[in-house]
């Protein structure tokens, strides 16, 4: 068995073939994938979640230390779904339609990777109906929306209005961001929940999770 | 004093009437005018037409031709996605230089080839035309990370810092010399004053900023300054980390978004910089009243002292209440 806590250091630093390395050779040597994850990975995306709220990271550390927990996650992934482990929870995201800003919904979406939750990452410019899709036929129990500007914020609220004319509004909590999004305007569109930096929405969307419907 | 005279002092250090003010107008120009931003971004007559109307309804000091970071990238053959009514942008996931190779053989746009950059420059000449006498007229450029960004791939160059440091050098080097040439067109137009935009510097942190993105910026603005013009730095989103940096680039008008407090940009950049901003566009300016808008620059004002231009911390978001535009030119108006 390798020194796992290399596996710690090698997210924290961005790191990713040592991440990949220490994966495989742990693997190789019949460590446990689920302890890798809870013990290792998560505990390093949560500091690299904190460092960048304290502004010790910013978003080419960050985005380097999500790409070193991906590389591992792709070889650990195979394994916990042969035995059937559940995430934390489900969350589809994207930007709204409009939107072709996607580095903020990018550093959230990899947080919440490296917080757990199975991330369904539509990308850019995402109509409501793939969100609608999402929740009906992957069973994603997060919609988390971005928009980086002013212009493309109602777009929020439409897609709302789309899931409770779907009839899945009730399934699933809806966590909203970006620049110019505000609490109040969250309030108003009929959000659960707002966050104004990717390291909260981890523990919003944790929050939303503990009162969320299972799927 | 005219709009014009009262910026120029007040780069000076000399006494003006009242302070200064230039607030960006994109979006809220154009419906102000009753134009689709489609025809904004695109037509440098209804451009120039929208910045004289909403210069004169609110007596700003300056008018410019800033509309959209897509024009450069787009005369270089990036995929561009339009909308009716919002700025163009740029499509990352096909972004034209996703093969590092093709920067290589790159050749530089020519700004008066016809084109989008064409547009701007046409724009700057129309606004020199009209009103250069009394008001400063601002052309406008990518910054170097900003451009390297619209190019690369916002994503994909956050990567290149720590992947590939050479080719982050080569692509910076090459949207300098690009911007330079751009500044250079805008400035034979008419323009007084250069606006470099240059959002993607604020995501990288004080460690990335001062080993890659200063020293380009600085070379930028030394290239523009040498043309016998006046550079206005404008840095979307939070700019705390960075912002000494920023006070060493040689721009005579450093533009802080809501993000950064002026105190602490003051205490990185002492006066004489003239610093401009930066209430909050959306939380005070759009959904604030006139009341919270005038306590909320009053703060500014005192917080960056007399070497200091009336302003938001980015563009008026479009549906800003016409009162609350009239209390930004009001406080201005109202305080030397």
């Amino acid at each position: 068995m390798p020194d796992l806590q290399k596996l710690y250091d090698a997210v924290l630093s961005g790191d990713r073939n040592t991440a990949v390395a220490v994966t495989q050779e742990a693997i190789a040597t019949g460590g446990d994938p689920l302890e890798l994850i809870s013990k290792y990975m998560v505990p390093a995306m949560d500091e690299v979640g904190r460092l960048f709220e304290c502004e010790e990271y910013f978003v080419p550390e960050l985005l380097l230390s999500a790409r070193a927990m991906k590389g591992s996650l792709e070889l650990l992934r195979p394994l916990l779904a042969a035995r059937g482990a559940q995430p934390v929870g489900r969350v589809v995201i994207g930007t709204v339609k409009g939107d072709l800003h996607d580095i903020g919904k990018n550093l959230v979406a990899s947080l919440l990777e490296g917080g757990g939750f199975e991330v369904i990452d539509f990308g850019a410019d995402v109509a409501p109906e793939k969100f609608i899709a999402a929740v009906q036929e992957k069973g994603a129990n997060i919609v988390a929306l971005s928009a980086l500007l002013t212009v493309t914020m109602p777009a929020m609220r439409t897609t709302i209005d789309a899931l409770k004319q779907a009839g899945v509004r009730e399934r699933i909590k809806v966590m909203v961001g970006g620049a110019p999004v505000t609490e109040q305007f969250a309030a108003e569109i009929g959000a659960d929940g707002y966050s104004d930096n990717a390291s909260a929405a981890v523990t919003l969307a944790r929050r939303l999770t503990a009162t969320a419907v299972r799927p | 004093m005219t709009g014009k005279e009262r910026i120029l002092a007040r780069l000076r250090g000399e006494p003006t009437d009242c302070l200064p003010l230039m607030p960006i107008t994109m979006m809220f120009a154009g419906d102000l005018a009753g134009v689709e931003y489609k025809s904004y971004a695109t037509d440098h007559r209804v451009l120039a037409e929208s910045q004289l109307k909403v210069a004169e309804r609110f007596g700003f000091d300056y008018i410019s031709a800033i509309s959209d970071p897509a024009r450069e990238a787009s005369d270089l053959g990036a995929a561009v996605e339009w909308f009716d009514n919002q700025p163009p942008a740029i499509i990352e996931s096909q972004a034209l230089l996703h093969e590092k190779q093709k920067l290589n053989g790159l050749a530089l746009p020519d700004p008066h080839s016809p084109g989008r950059m064409q547009d701007r420059v046409r724009a700057v000449e129309s606004l020199a035309e009209k009103a250069g006498r009394d008001l400063i007229v601002e052309g406008w450029v990518e910054g170097p990370c900003a451009m390297a960004a619209d190019l690369r791939g916002l994503n994909t160059l956050m990567f290149d810092f720590a992947d590939d440091a050479q080719f982050v050098e080569d692509l910076f080097d090459y949207a300098v010399r690009m911007e330079i040439a751009f500044a250079r067109a805008q400035v034979e137009a008419g323009a007084t004053l250069i606006g470099i935009g240059d959002a993607a510097a604020s995501l990288v942190g004080p460690r990335l900023y001062n080993r890659f993105v200063l020293p380009y910026e600085k070379r930028l603005i030394a290239g523009i300054r040498a043309m016998g013009v006046l550079v206005r730095l404008h840095i979307c989103g939070n700019t705390r980390r960075i912002v000494k940096g920023m006070g060493e680039t040689g721009a005579e008008i450093i533009d802080l978004d809501y993000l950064t407090p002026l105190s602490e940009a003051r205490a990185a950049m002492p006066e004489p910089q003239v610093l401009l901003g930066n209430i909050d566009p959306v939380r005070v300016l759009r959904d604030g009243t006139p009341e919270s808008i005038e306590a909320a620059l009053s703060e500014c004002y005192a917080q960056a002292g007399r070497a200091y231009i009336t302003g938001a911390g980015c563009e008026i978001p479009r549906g800003t209440p016409l009162e609350n535009v009239e209390a930004i030119a009001r406080f201005a108006r109202e305080r030397q």
